[in-house]
């Protein structure tokens, strides 16, 4: 399961997060004005949260980062049938 | 390895070409690009699930639909989604039956990242097509398939499978 820690610091409480995750991931702690993480396990990775953070507070981990296919020597020896 | 370099090479210009198409085809025709990259998927998913087993399970018509990808080729990767308010994978409507899915490896998004262009466009079509054909064949039923979120490194979307009227 993806692991997702929110820096506490760093967080402006813009909440953008909170409107970018598709699967309501974040939820918004008024008294301390943070997003925070209530459902780690409905996060799907699209990683949308981390580029959209304005602070760069997010850390994902134990998620799949998806390549470049088009750099990849055995996934191009495939491709020559599309060319 | 020049051969595979010039293969790279192929591969990264024919991306490059075919967001530059989807970009070019939207700004000319508009909405109807849509129409055109969808038609242009489901022709193709009917072509590669031809010798596709039929089923009426959805769950297993999915896993048909991955392995046709697979044994195709196209790095199209999905896996159906659950989140934690939903009963099971699969909820039942009356349209139809229901299931989240989440792409991940798709080859779509990595030439509208490399052209620059942006995502959900009617290139993304081209996937809601591509079901829409396997599961025609597949299952013989009509089914849509809406992109709720395109992110940078997964999609989020949702697939009916309409029943047969």
């Amino acid at each position: 399961m993806i692991h997702i820690t929110i820096h506490d610091k760093a967080c402006r409480g813009c909440q953008l997060c909170l409107d970018i995750c598709p699967t309501n991931v974040f939820t918004f702690d008024a008294a301390a004005a943070k997003a925070t993480v209530a459902h780690e396990e409905d996060c799907i990775g699209c990683l949308s949260c981390s580029y959209l953070c304005p602070s760069g507070a997010f850390r994902h981990e134990e998620h799949r980062i998806v390549k470049n296919f088009y750099r990849d020597c055995e996934f191009l020896s495939r491709m020559e049938k599309f060319l | 390895m020049p051969e595979l370099l010039e293969q790279r090479e192929q591969l990264q210009a024919t991306m490059t070409f075919l967001g530059a198409i989807a970009s070019g085809i939207e700004q000319a025709i508009g909405e109807s690009a849509n129409s055109i990259s969808y038609l242009a998927g489901k022709r193709l998913g009917m072509q590669f699930s031809e010798h596709a087993p039929k089923t009426d399970d959805i769950e297993e018509a999915l896993s048909f639909v991955g392995k046709v990808l697979q044994e195709n080729d196209c790095l199209w990767q999905f896996e159906p989604f659950k989140v934690h308010n939903r009963p099971g994978v699969i909820s039942h409507s009356e349209q139809g039956d229901e299931v989240m899915l989440v792409f991940r490896e798709c080859m779509i998004r990595q030439s509208l990242f490399k052209f620059g262009h942006h995502q959900k466009g009617s290139l993304c079509n081209m996937m809601y097509g591509f079901f829409s054909g396997a599961l025609k064949n597949i299952m013989g039923k009509e089914s849509s398939l809406e992109i709720l979120h395109a992110g940078e490194n997964g999609c989020y979307k949702r697939l009916v499978v309409f029943k047969k009227s």
